[in-house]
């Protein structure tokens, strides 16, 4: 036990030495007091229940994950302890340990579909095991290491001699559905996946990487517009998957944030998105995967610091001022937005 | 390897649980032994009322081997350190004496002398001072109102503005536990057994008689992953040890569907007499009786006591429950004794004329070779849901098979055709030939075998049916094209042609009509032999031409045929409900085509919402849909075809191996409308087929509990595909 303990340090100092991502004793600058307050005020229930309020009042397995990640980011142990301790309680009961995808208010039992989603399983074990190695706990360690575990036992998928993360560990494989198996290149949290290697160092989490990397290039070139869709089918070869709006929307939107948060700064992945998901007054585009055309245009603040992201570190262009300024809107995008000022506070103060 | 779960109770500390490792609380320290679940539980978890219970340990041996705390008793003895060397943590006594609550604090005080033998209580408990942490009185609080998260933050906030305070060691116990019991509440509700199993062996302190629902719970999760000894085992502690009259009743109750009749005697043999002399379980030995001819329904191969039976027919005599007539019904249909599951089916549509009570009644007269009466039975119910539908085209399969033809009129021959044609059944269709056949109409005849061969294009005797009719009407190269696509599948296809039609026809096999399910698998389709006259019957429809209406008396104002191109809108519209009553949905399909072509405002909006029900009742829903979108329709009609055509979507889809689309559309559906169980079975095998076997028995097992065959049968085919070596 403490032999594999003391390896696990050794292995984040290492780690966090390496990719250099949030180094936990400067964890309280990332996010202002002000911000988390003023998020937590809209998006935490005080049970510990981070709400979609755009969205029925729900909770998500992923919307956990991200509390988890920010109520870290801002310093606060506090917020931090009742997320996780909803989390566990209330969504942590599959059979396999992994959190159930959906959680409503609205319904009894809370949860109807015990299925789960792979990047709020992911994040949830990021935000852990991120708070146990700074707070040195090692319950939020041993939380994490079990995910990150499960995660490899039965989320993973094999495609040809791809390594390929399921969106769900049910529904979306090649025997489930007539287009599948379907990806979602958005559940691929990059910086998180070094992490579950050092969690659980049997799962092929750098192949996962990289394959992510090789899936994301390879839906970027299915429509005209260089922007992958949410949903890919790889029946065949990479095509939007059925039954899903055929489009770059809320879903992948991320991916560019998710890139650039991991320390990735390939221009033939980043570019695109800098050149090709905002309109000329830098409102992100959903975009027609079939025809390249806007479908609807995403004006919030936490949509439209993405490309400004990308932007700043791949050029070093200033953020806006009207993007650096925190005010909550909605669950996802004031979410998204944090985890950008986050970043950029703390590995690019020239973009502030 | 599977964890075993072992089960004992320990006596050596009377009422001390000792925890040592609470929940995901994983500190490496050895914790002192402390606290039982009972004192200051947070709302929602049972307070005990009767004296102390022996803990229950619930260990994992085999994850576990060689610990020595898998078994707590032993632990306390080991761990526990001289009392008087040890602070003994008076905080929640203190608590409790300052909220004046005498009750918790006695039994505080209780378990504090168990624990510390030399310790002595204040003089005056009620007299015990705080002393002065009003934070940790709040974080008690919360505790007792069942606010765990928000208890988590507060320790976490006061730590972090409090360098080095720790929270008691007890009250972090009662927390961890009190997690886990939510935990574990949540996971059982989901049927995620393992995960129940997994909390409950990881947290002994659960599984006491303090909380007798938690332990129910771990014995249905055993039951329900095949560990029923496990699960008797915890049912037998709740009757050994808990004193409660009313836990002791609802265990067995629990227990009853769960459990092998075995394992229930011995269950029943701790009954207690009441004050008034009678055992305590009296009341429960009849539904002990119906679950064991329930468990004899779902299984045709169970043995079950004589005594059960009898006891059954009593009460269905006696009470006169429809329920348990059914029960009765489907014990003997399942056991070949049709006369018997026909009089009980008869009681039990007499209270009540059902779905289920009509499709037990058919099937029964089915194999009591009366497949005209099971017919007319089950018409009105045909579309209650699959199987309903399945026992009623195997009615008509079997009764055009009837030696010799029977009379039938020709309103039902008409309307089995309709039934045949919209489901498109192959097997009725099949027979439909060789009745058509017989009454030498050949023509008919090979038209039905062709359709029969269209949908199900590996069915030998449609083959044969249609190379014979073929060859009768001097269709040579019909014959022959037959011939050669079977060439090599079939002896006797060849021999077409080259033998009288006497004989040949004599030749075939004899058939066998759709089976139902399985009680009527074997059911023999009896075939006639080939020509023989039956003019008095008049024309057997052909599948896809218009019916002549020759030889039919004329019931209604629609009977006849006639091309309604020529209609005025209005007629045309009312000619189309009246062919939908008769059950002639293409027809009336063509009628609304003029109504809505022609017409205008309600006739089209009429037309539109007439089309798109015959189009679904006619299975083509592709032009249902289209149909619907016509013109525009009121919400209750836009809402009824909605419906309609998800739930033909989602059978559809199902059908084609689209298991993901089935539960889509059924979502769908589930959106606009309540879902029936039949939709609940079909999800349910949706699932299984999916292979998300715990969704699967969560939704069978919801629609067994309304009684539903269908779903005690998903229940048993998920239990095969579980384990499939079992079989």
């Amino acid at each position: 036990m403490s032999i594999s303990n003391h390896a696990l340090l050794l292995a984040f100092a290492m780690l966090f030495a390496l990719l250099a991502p949030v180094r936990p004793g400067l964890a309280a600058a990332a996010i202002t007091p002000a911000e988390w307050s003023a998020y937590k005020e809209k998006f935490l229930d005080p049970v510990g229940r981070i709400v979609d309020n755009a969205n029925g009042g729900i909770s998500h397995s992923e919307g956990q994950g991200y509390g988890l990640l920010l109520s870290y980011l801002a310093g606060n142990r506090g917020d931090f302890d009742r997320i996780w301790a909803f989390t566990r309680t209330e969504m942590m009961v599959r059979d396999d340990g992994l959190a159930a995808w959906k959680w409503d208010p609205a319904t009894k039992p809370h949860i109807r579909d015990t299925n789960n989603a792979t990047d709020g399983d992911i994040l949830i074990a990021y935000g852990l095991a991120l708070a146990g190695e700074a707070w040195r706990r090692p319950d939020l360690k041993q939380g994490a290491t079990a995910i990150a575990m499960a995660l490899a036992a039965g989320s993973l998928d094999t495609v040809g001699d791809l390594v390929l993360l399921k969106p769900g560990n049910a529904g979306f494989g090649s025997g489930d559905r007539a287009d599948g198996p379907v990806v979602n290149p958005s559940y691929w949290v990059f910086e998180a996946l070094p992490v579950m290697a050092e969690l659980a160092p049997k799962g092929p989490w750098d192949q996962l990487a990289a394959n992510g990397k090789l899936l994301l290039a390879a839906a970027m070139k299915i429509g005209p517009s260089s922007l992958p869709p949410d949903w890919v089918s790889l029946k065949t070869k990479p095509a939007v998957a059925d039954g899903f709006p055929q489009e770059f929307s809320y879903n992948a939107v991320r991916v560019p944030l998710y890139l650039v948060r991991a320390g990735i700064r390939d221009r033939g992945l980043l570019a695109p998105f800098a050149a090709g998901m905002t309109d000329d007054q830098g409102r992100v585009r959903v975009v027609d995967i079939a025809t390249g055309e806007t479908r609807e245009l995403l004006t919030d603040t936490g949509y439209r610091i993405i490309p400004a992201l990308v932007s700043c570190v791949l050029d070093g262009k200033p953020l806006a001022d009207d993007l650096r300024t925190f005010q909550p809107t909605d669950y996802y995008p004031s979410t998204l937005q944090l985890l950008a000022l986050a970043y950029a506070r703390r590995h690019h103060p020239e973009c502030l | 390897m599977k964890p075993t779960v072992f089960i004992a109770a320990g006596t050596a500390l009377l009422g001390a649980v000792v925890l040592h490792q609470g929940g995901y609380f994983s500190s490496p320290v050895t914790l002192p032994p402390v606290t039982l679940p009972n004192v200051a539980q947070p709302a929602g978890t049972q307070a005990r009322q009767d004296g102390y219970p022996k803990p229950i340990a619930v260990a994992d041996r085999d994850d576990l081997p060689a610990k020595a705390d898998a078994a707590p008793a032993a632990t306390a003895a080991e761990s526990t350190v001289p009392a008087s060397s040890q602070k003994v943590d008076e905080t929640a006594l203190r608590y409790f004496a300052s909220k004046g609550d005498t009750k918790r604090l006695n039994a505080e005080i209780a378990r504090l002398k168990a624990l510390y033998p030399d310790w002595t209580p204040p003089e005056n408990p009620l007299a015990v001072r705080k002393e002065g942490d009003p934070q940790l009185d709040q974080m008690w609080k919360l505790y007792s109102d069942g606010k765990l998260p928000e208890l988590r933050k507060a320790i976490a906030d006061r730590q972090t503005a409090q360098a080095g305070w720790q929270p008691p060691a007890d009250l972090m116990q009662r927390l961890a536990v009190a997690e886990a019991r939510e935990q574990l509440v949540n996971a059982s509700n989901l049927k995620q057994y393992d995960a129940v199993i997994r909390v409950g062996s990881t947290n002994p302190s659960l599984l006491t008689c303090g909380d007798v629902d938690v332990l129910w719970r771990v014995a249905e999760a055993f039951a329900s992953t095949k560990r029923e000894d496990r699960a008797k085992d915890a049912y037998l502690y709740i009757l050994n040890n808990c004193k409660k009259p009313e836990e002791r009743y609802a265990t067995v109750q629990k227990a009853l569907p769960l459990l092998s009749r075995q394992n229930l005697d011995l269950l029943l043999a701790t009954e207690q007499k009441t004050p008034d002399g009678k055992g305590e379980f009296a009341a429960l030995r009849g539904d002990i009786a119906r679950q064991s001819v329930a468990n004899a329904d779902a299984d045709a191969k169970l043995v079950i006591p004589a005594a059960d039976i009898a006891m059954v027919e009593q009460l269905a005599k006696d009470g006169g429950l429809a329920s348990d007539s059914l029960l009765l019904g489907w014990y003997y249909v399942r056991r070949d004794n049709p006369q018997a599951a026909e009089t009980w089916f008869r009681k039990a549509r007499d209270k009540e004329n059902t779905a289920k009570a009509s499709q037990g009644l058919a099937l029964a007269l089915i194999n009591e070779n009366r497949p005209a009466e099971a017919e007319d039975i089950l018409y009105q119910w045909r579309n209650t849901d699959d199987d309903t539908r399945k026992v009623y085209l195997a009615s008509i399969a079997n009764l055009l098979a009837v030696t010799p033809p029977p009379p039938i009129k020709p309103e039902v021959l008409q309307r089995m055709v309709q039934e045949v044609y919209a489901n498109k059944d192959a097997a009725s269709a099949q027979q439909l030939g060789w009745y058509a056949d017989s009454l030498n109409q050949p023509q008919t005849a090979s038209q039905w075998f062709k359709l029969a061969l269209d949908w199900k294009p590996d069915d030998e005797p449609s083959a044969y049916g249609l190379a014979l009719t073929r060859w009768k009407i001097g269709d040579k190269a019909g014959v022959k094209e037959i011939q050669t696509a079977w060439a090599g599948r079939s002896e006797r296809i060849p021999t077409v042609g080259e033998r009288s039609i006497e004989t040949a026809a004599l030749g075939k096999r004899r058939t066998r009509a759709a089976a139902p399910d399985d009680t009527s698998e074997d059911q023999p389709v009896r075939r006639r032999p080939a020509a023989q006259e039956e003019a008095s019957q008049g024309e057997v429809e052909s599948p896809r031409v218009a019916r002549s209406g020759r030889g039919q008396p004329v019931p209604r104002g629609c009977s006849t045929t006639l091309d309604p191109s020529s209609l005025l809108p209005v007629v045309a519209l009312s000619r189309g409900w009246c062919l939908m009553q008769v059950n002639r949905p293409v027809e009336a399909a063509a009628a609304f085509e003029v109504a809505l072509r022609g017409g205008s405002g309600k006739t089209r909006a009429d037309a539109a919402y007439g089309q798109s029900l015959a189009y679904l009742r006619a299975g083509l829903t592709d032009r249902a849909a289209i149909s619907a979108s016509q013109a525009p329709m009121d919400s209750d009609r836009a809402v009824e075809i909605r419906t309609a055509l998800l739930e033909t979507q989602a059978n559809t889809a199902f059908d084609q191996g689209r298991y993901n689309e089935t539960i889509l559309a059924l979502d769908e559906r589930s959106r606009i409308a309540p879902e029936r169980t039949g939709l609940m079975v079909l999800r349910g095998y949706a699932y299984l087929k999916l292979r998300r076997f715990a969704d699967a028995e969560q939704i069978f097992r919801a629609a067994a509990a309304t009684g539903n065959h269908d779903a005690l049968r998903g229940l048993n085919d998920l239990n095969a595909a579980r384990h499939p070596s079992a079989q």
